[in-house]
This record gives structure tokens, sequence and C-alpha cells, in this order.
């Protein structure tokens, strides 16, 4: 399987990079040995069909779940044994498939709670939100066409605003690695493809980089250099979109046939 | 139209101004405290007015040793509910074991001062006076806290809970069993100082104090950073707040206050053993008290506490036995049936706060647009 | 006696009081495993067993093993009744509104015995009591603690037998897996709840009648039993009878050796040991020693 890389990215050093990457629960391998590396400034795809282990993959990168062999670096650190706040301080930031907003603080109050908190001592956070965070959410808000809710209790958004929250969420502390898982499910078209853009700027002008989970082909090869497709908890193939769409195994593992 | 008239509860409650008055009062009531004291003083009246007012407070006494000390049992509640919202009410890990500080206060400051019935007790930590022990009472439960919360702080809900309850029981235990340093079964006696004036005084800055400190906390990050715990610990976490340190943080500032107050009641009560000091209902009394008010409010412990301590004084002081089962009905029906508590009654879809706007509000048909806050 | 003799001595009588604790957390664990609720108020129940069979052995003389006879319908209908009022309206709320609601039950409950039997401390008195030792080679067995020790074992099979062979039994044991599952199949939930708390606090009031004759009860001691019972449950999971047995005899394992080789610790043992046995379990293994307790993210 041939993997193309801009003539950029070659002489880059990874930014996320596994090695060798296992989960387990219990019997069940969600993970098997898996490597990956996403390189600064790219937009990375990850399919797979459902239970597949992507999720899982998330789980590990963000410190949720802990990996049972390989290691994981982020920025040349290795992060899996580093305490989730910290590779959040290190510039992870990710969105959650079952949603993890605050349910009963209000919108405002849930992006403020997502700021960049990187490494300040206590004392740092004795004071009220900064003038500036506040700006940059009621701006991100207002981008997710959220501004009509900001002070509405985040548990009665309906399932796509609740969405549109997580991902308002991710970008609120300005990371360099936004992990986003099913972002785009539930999301009305027009405003799929103001994110689409959205993505693309950041990642054009402002060199971030996505690693974007999604089961709709169609936003994943508009957007995506690079495709990565697990199946059953081990890489199944890895390339462009095109490549990867028309992979035997791909196809096999989708639909079965 | 009750929605109206809980509105209008609100405002005066929280209007500046009826606060401000309140504080007054209670700043001024001593007074007739001493102004009684110099009546009985003097010889003869020398004036009409000096003569009514003297005969109204010598024959009447409004203000007295009991008064003042009812007043400072009530600070001291409200003290203790707003310590315990801290941890209970903000981020959301409901201590069933507080009262364990408010013991270790009482202790550390009695042993500071000198009663213990120990020989060998060591003279560098004896016959303080009164206020760096009681400082020093606020450390000590700080530093058990930092040890004891470290561990039982991995615990979530529940285990949390009763791990506090079971820390409150063996610290109880365990302090009535060392002896030769609690004084056992016979406790401790402290230097007797009977100025009810002055404990009356330090519990009331006391509470202006931590109410307005809590007030601080809940507006700065840190404070909205202990609600994303209480909301969802994980996903703050993930989101880059290091819930582990600000949890601890939180629960030391907690035990530490609550040491202070405990410090304060032991030179106050003069006595103290295991049994009073570590008394679970002290915690039960903290967990209801916000509860009623509404959890993880400012105003509710210091309003609940209130309602609940006139409660005790006018309703069933006349049943005295049977106000043990009282308390504990009491306790299921505000759970059952105010679960948000008095603040929550009173915030539900409210139109407005200020009075202000809410006298003009009846002027006007429709309802003013208002921002809803947490 | 020298040291090993006091050594065996010592594991005997903390055997013999393992399965009474195991009985008692029964009630504790398998009300948790099947409605998610922590009743705070278990020790009250158990005292209120207890006082029921110091009641009738004092009052009308009976012999304390046969109360159980009265105690066992009492309380079941006691707790039958408590379900339908009171923790049918809890079980689905936030643990925190469970854990207040059942630690008012139980203060209702201490204080209205303590009202009517004041808080004098009290025992019952067997036939068995004292004079009656069972002796081989040295060692002592009391008859009483063996008694109960049978009781207590008994107590478990049955309800063993009847949750994993009755049709009743299985019932509860679907709700306890999926409540809505269980509905679907026409279990009428409620009916199995009220049951299940009845049957839960029956057995917990006979295991109170057990103690009983073995130390003094008391209106308060309630929430020391509560604690053990907590203790034991993190040990042994929820719902789990082998391990409660296992759990229980773990603990006074545990008790009975730091009553007899640390001198100062007295009476407090027990507290303190089920205490620090609570704490470290909870804290190296959240999922409960033996397992089968729910994560603690999962329970909210
Ligand atoms: N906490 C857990 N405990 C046990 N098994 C788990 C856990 N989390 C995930 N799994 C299992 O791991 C496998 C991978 O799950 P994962 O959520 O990563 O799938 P996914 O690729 O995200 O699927 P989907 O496309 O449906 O979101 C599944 O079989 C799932 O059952
Ligand atoms: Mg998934």
């Amino acid at each position: 399987m041939t993997t193309e890389m801009t003539s950029n990215q070659k002489d880059q050093s990874p930014l996320l990079e596994g090695r060798g990457v296992s989960k387990y629960f219990g019997g069940l391998a969600a993970l098997h040995n898996v490597d990956f590396a996403i390189y600064p400034g790219e937009i990375m795809g990850l399919i797979g069909p459902n239970g597949s282990g992507k999720t899982t993959l998330f789980d590990c990168l963000s410190r949720v779940q802990q990996i049972n062999t390989g290691e994981i670096h982020f920025k040349g650190q290795e992060i899996s044994k580093k305490k989730p706040f910290q590779v959040a301080h290190m510039g992870l930031a990710r969105t959650f498939q079952v949603f993890r907003v605050y349910r009963k603080l209000t919108v405002l109050e849930n992006m403020l709670l997502s700021r960049q908190w990187r490494n300040e001592s206590i004392f740092r956070q004795l004071r009220p939100s900064h003038p500036d965070t506040d700006q940059r959410a009621r701006e991100l808000l207002e981008f997710l066409t959220l501004d009509h809710l900001t002070y509405e209790q985040a548990g009665n958004l309906s399932g796509g605003q609740q969405r549109l929250l997580e991902i308002g969420m991710a970008l609120m502390p300005d990371p360099e690695l936004i992990l986003l898982d099913e972002a785009a499910s539930g999301v009305n078209p027009v405003l799929i493809n103001t994110i689409k853009d959205r993505i693309l700027h950041l990642s054009n002008e402002q060199g971030k980089t996505f690693l974007l989970i999604e089961h709709n082909m169609e936003f994943i090869g508009d957007l995506c250099s690079r495709v990565f497709v697990l199946n059953f908890g081990e890489k199944l193939a890895e390339g462009t979109p095109e490549d990867v769409m028309t992979n035997e195994d791909v196809i096999e593992a989708y639909f079965g046939s | 139209m009750g929605r109206k008239i809980l509105d209008l509860i609100r405002a005066i409650i929280f209007n500046r101004w009826v606060l401000a008055a309140i504080v007054v009062l209670l700043f001024l009531m001593p007074s007739l405290f001493y102004a009684r004291e110099w009546c009985q003083e003097l010889d003869a009246f020398t004036s009409p007015l000096q003569d009514s007012v003297c005969t109204y407070l010598i024959e009447e006494k409004p203000v007295t040793n009991a008064v003042l000390l009812n007043f400072t049992q009530l600070f001291i509640l409200i003290i203790l509910a707003s310590n315990w919202n801290l941890t209970g009410g903000f981020t959301g890990y409901i201590d069933f074991g507080h009262a364990v500080f408010f013991g270790l206060g009482g202790f550390a400051t009695a042993l500071l001062m000198g009663s213990s019935r120990w020989e060998d007790w060591p003279a560098l930590f004896s016959d303080w006076s009164f206020w760096p022990a009681m400082l020093g009472a606020g450390i000590v439960a700080a530093i058990f806290a930092l040890l004891i919360g470290s561990f039982t702080l991995r615990l979530k809900g529940p285990y949390f809970s009763i791990a506090m309850l079971g820390t409150l029981v063996a610290t109880r235990e365990i302090v009535r069993a060392s002896s030769n340093i609690s004084g056992g079964g016979l406790g401790l006696s402290l230097p007797v100082y009977l100025n009810r004036p002055m404990f009356y005084y330090l519990s009331l800055v006391m509470l202006l104090f931590v109410v307005n400190f809590v007030r601080w906390i809940r507006s700065t990050e840190f404070g909205s950073s202990l609600v994303a715990i209480r909301e969802d610990e994980v996903g703050a976490e993930m989101r880059g707040i290091n819930t582990t340190l600000n949890k601890i943080t939180v629960f030391c500032i907690s035990a530490f206050l609550t040491g202070l107050v405990g410090g304060m009641w032991a030179y106050m009560n003069t006595f103290l053993d295991a049994d009073i000091a570590f008394n679970q209902n002290r915690t039960i009394d903290m967990v209801m008290m916000t509860m009623l008010g509404g959890l993880g409010t400012v105003a509710g412990p210091v309003i609940g506490s209130t309602i609940l301590y006139w409660l005790r004084d006018v309703l069933w002081a006349n049943f005295l036995l049977f106000h043990q089962i009282f308390e504990g009905i009491l306790l299921i029906i505000i759970v059952l049936f105010v679960p948000e508590g008095i603040m929550g009654l009173l915030d539900k879809d409210s139109s407005g706060t200020s009075l202000n706007r809410i006298v003009k509000g009846w002027f006007k048909k429709e309802p003013e647009e208002h921002p809803r806050t947490s | 006696m020298d040291f090993s003799d006091l050594l065996i001595q010592t594991l005997i009588n903390g055997i013999l009081i393992g399965g009474l604790y195991g009985v008692m957390t029964l009630g504790f664990s398998v009300i948790w495993g099947v409605m998610g609720v922590i009743n705070l108020a278990h020790g009250e129940f158990l005292m209120l067993g207890a006082y029921m069979a110091w009641v009738l052995n004092k009052q009308q003389g009976w012999e304390p093993f046969l109360t159980l006879l009265v105690i066992l319908p009492v309380m079941f209908l006691l707790g039958y009744v408590i379900q339908i009022v009171l923790i049918n309206r809890i079980i689905e709320k936030p643990h925190l509104i469970a854990l207040l609601v059942t630690y008012g039950l139980a203060i209702v409950m201490a204080s209205t015995v303590k009202l009517i039997y004041t808080a004098n401390p009290r025992i019952t008195t067997t036939q068995f009591s004292g004079y009656w030792e069972f002796d081989f080679g040295g060692f002592v067995l009391p008859v009483t603690k063996t008694l109960v020790l049978i009781a207590a074992l008994l107590m478990m099979f049955g309800l063993y037998f009847f949750l994993n062979r009755t049709r009743f039994g299985k019932s509860i044991r679907a709700a306890a897996q999926n409540k809505e599952a269980a509905r679907m199949v026409g279990i009428e939930i409620n009916k199995v709840y009220a049951a299940t708390f009845g049957i839960c606090i029956a057995l917990t009031g006979a295991a109170g009648m057990l103690l009983s004759p073995l130390g003094s009860i008391h209106p308060f001691m309630g929430a020391a039993w509560t604690l053990k019972a907590f203790a034991i449950t993190a040990m042994a999971g929820l719902g789990n009878i082998p391990g409660a047995l296992l759990g229980g005899m773990m603990l006074g394992l545990v008790e009975n050796l730091l009553a007899t080789f640390v001198p100062t610790v007295g009476s407090s043992v027990g507290i303190i040991s089920s205490f620090a046995l609570l704490v470290i379990v909870l804290v190296t293994r959240p999922q409960g020693l033996f397992g089968g307790l729910k994560a603690p993210q999962e329970i909210r």
C-alpha cells in the first residue's frame, strides 16, 4: 500500500505518532498493534465499520483509556503516561461521540470552561474569566450559529446543537491537534459546509491539524488528504481517500461482499 | 401571581440595601446588651427618656446572653453549611463526614491552649492564646483534609460520601481511644471565657467573610472549574482542568474554615469530648440546611440554615422528645419535595431580580427578557 | 495460652462472627444491586430486628432463636410498605437523594426506638448463653456463636436457593440486570422491587436477632453496621452471596486479629478496621475486590 505524502510532510516529524498501540477490553481487542502518524497541518480521516475501535483510539489519545501496549508521541513527547488534562494543555482537543457538554450550565459557561488552561496555577484561576476569553467564546458561538442560545442551558439544546457546541468547546482552547468524533452527524447540510470551510481555513491559514472520524464519505473526501481505516481494531488500509475507497479490503469490510 | 410573589421575595432578600441594613442591625444588636449593663449600674435615672429606655431594657431584657448565644449558634451553622457547600454543592462531592474537620479543629484548639491531660504533651504546643490556637485548628484540619482527601477524593459519588462518613466515625473512635490525648470519656476542659458578645462578633465577622468568600470563589474561574467537575469530571479533566488539584484545594479550604469554626466553638463551649466534637448530626445539619436553601448556590446555605434554625427554635422546642424524629422526617420531605431548595424555587424562570425591575414590571404587560444564569 | 493457640482461637472467633457479617450484608448488597439504592438505614433495620428479639425475649420470655418466626414476617411487611411508600420514589433519582432519604429514615427509626426503649444498651439471653461451650483440643467454640454461624449459613443458602432456583427469584435477578427488558417479558417491576426490599429487610432483621445475644444493642448502633455492610459489599460486589460470606469472614478475621494483638484499640476496632478495609479496597480496586461493583462513572 502506498502512502502519498506531500513533500513538506516527508521531512517533517509527525505531530502525533502511535507505535504498536493495543487496547483490550477483557478478551476483546478494541485496538491491536496499530501504527499511525499524523503530520502538522494535515487533515486526516479515520474510518471503519461500527465497533472497529475508532472512538477507543480517540479515548486512548486523550487519555481517558489506558493503552495496554505501545507508545503514543505527541509533539515528540510520550503521552501514554500523562494525565488527560496534561495532554489537553499540550494542545490536543477532542469532541465526544456521546455528548459531554455540561448539561446544567449555560452554553456560554460551557464555552468559557473549555478555555485554554495551560499549566496555570490555582492562583491564576482566582479571577473572573478574561474579557478576551468571553469575546472568543461569543465569536465561536456566532460562527456555529448558536449565539441565540448563549444563555440557554446546554442540556436543553437539540442533538445537532449539542454537537455544534462540542465543536465549539474543542476549538475554544486554540489547540494544535483537534480530534473530531463524528462531528458532522446530525448537523444540517448548510452548516456542514460552513464547518468544512472552517476546518479548511483553520488548517490552511493557521496550520491546525485534524483527525476526523466520519461515516459520511463525502465529508471525508472533501476534506482529508489521507485516510486511515480500522477494522476489528487493526489497521486495514491507509492512503488518499480515492485509494482507500477503491481498496477491495475496505469495500469488503464495509459491505461484507 | 405566585410567580410575582416569589420574585418580590427574592428581590427583597437580595436587595443590596436590605442586606446592608440587616448587617448593620446585627452589628448594633449587642449594644442593647451593653446599654442594659450600663443602665443597671446607674444609681438613679436623670431624665424621663433615660428612665423609660432603661426601664424597658432592664424589665424586658431584649438582648440577653441567651439571645446572643442563639445568634452565635445560628451564625456557626451558616458558616458550616457554606463551607460544606464548597465541596458538596459546587464540586459535587457530597461529604457525609465534614464534621470531622470541625471536631479536629475543636480538639486542636483545646490541646494548643493547654488542656491536655497528658504529662508528656510537648510544651511547645501548649498554653497558646486563643487566636493562634484557632489558626492552628484550621491548619490541622486542612492538613488532615489533604491527607484523607488524597485518598477519598479519588472515589466518586456515593463511594466518596460513605468513605467520608467512615472517616468521621473512625476518627471519632480513634480520638476516643487515644485517651491520654483526648481525655477519652472525660473529655477536655478549655480555659473558661464567657464573653458572649465577643463570640457573637467573632462569628458574625467570620460569617460575613465566609459568605463573601464563597461568593467570590464562585465568580472566579476556579469556582467555575469546580462546577465543571460536578457536572462532568471526566469531561472537565479532558478539557484541561486539573481536577485532582482543584478538588483537593477546595477540600482543604473548606476544611480549614470548618476547623476554624470548630476551634471557636470549642472555646465557646469550654468543654469537649469525642462524641460532641465529632457529632454526626452536625454533618447532617450542614447537608440538610444547604439542601433546603439550595445546593450549589451562595445564598442557599444562609437561607436554609436560618429557616431550619428558626424551625427548631420555635416549632419543636416544645416537643423535645420528638425533635429528632421530626428532623428525620423533615430531611426526607426536603429531599423528596424541594430537592432544588428554596433558591431553586425562587430562581425558576425568574423574570427579574432587581426590586426596581420588578416594580416596573408590574405596570407593564409583557415580562422583560432576562438572561438566565446558573 | 501461647502465641499460636491465641492466634488459632482468634481465627476461630473471626470465622464464627464472619458468618453473621456475611448474612447481615446481604440485604444491603441485594437492595443496591437490584434497585441501585444505597440504604443508609440498613444498620437501623438490623437494630430493629435486634430490639424485636430483645422485647420478645425479655418481656415474653421467648428463646431468641425462636423469635425469628415473628421477626421474618413482620420485617418483611415493614420493608414491603416502606418500599412502596418511600423507596419507590427515589429509585431512578441521583444517588444523593437516596442517601439522604434513607439517612432520614435512619434518624427516624433510631430516635423512635430511643424514645420507647431509652438509649440503654441491651442484650438477649439464649438458653445456651454462657455456660455451654464446645471444647476440643483446648480451643473454645461458644455454642451461641456456633448456632449463629449455622443460622447465618442456612439463611444465606436459603437466599441463594431462592434467587437462583425459584421463578420469583429469577425475576428479581432479571430486574437487576435490565429493568426495561424485565418489564417487556411481563414482570411487574414494582411488585418485584417491593418484595425484594421486603425480603432483604426480613433478612436484615433476622441478622439483627442473630447479633442480639452476642453483643450489646442500642438505638444508635446502626451507623457502624451500615459501614461494615458497605465495606463487605465493596469487597464482595453487589448481590454476590458467596462473596459476602468470604468478605464477612475477612472482616471478622481482621477485626479479631486487631482486637487481640493491638491492645489499645479496644471496642472501636470494628469500625476502624472496616473503615480501613473499605477505603483501601475502594481506592485500589474501584470495581470491588472480587469485581462486580459498578464503576463509579456509571453511577451518577
Ligand atoms: N469501555 C468499554 N468497555 C468494554 N468494551 C468497550 C468499551 N469501549 C468500547 N468497547 C468495545 O470496543 C469496540 C470498539 O468500540 P468503539 O467505540 O471504539 O467503536 P467505533 O469504531 O467508535 O464505532 P462507531 O462507529 O459505532 O462509533 C467495540 O466492540 C466496543 O464494544
Ligand atoms: Mg465511535
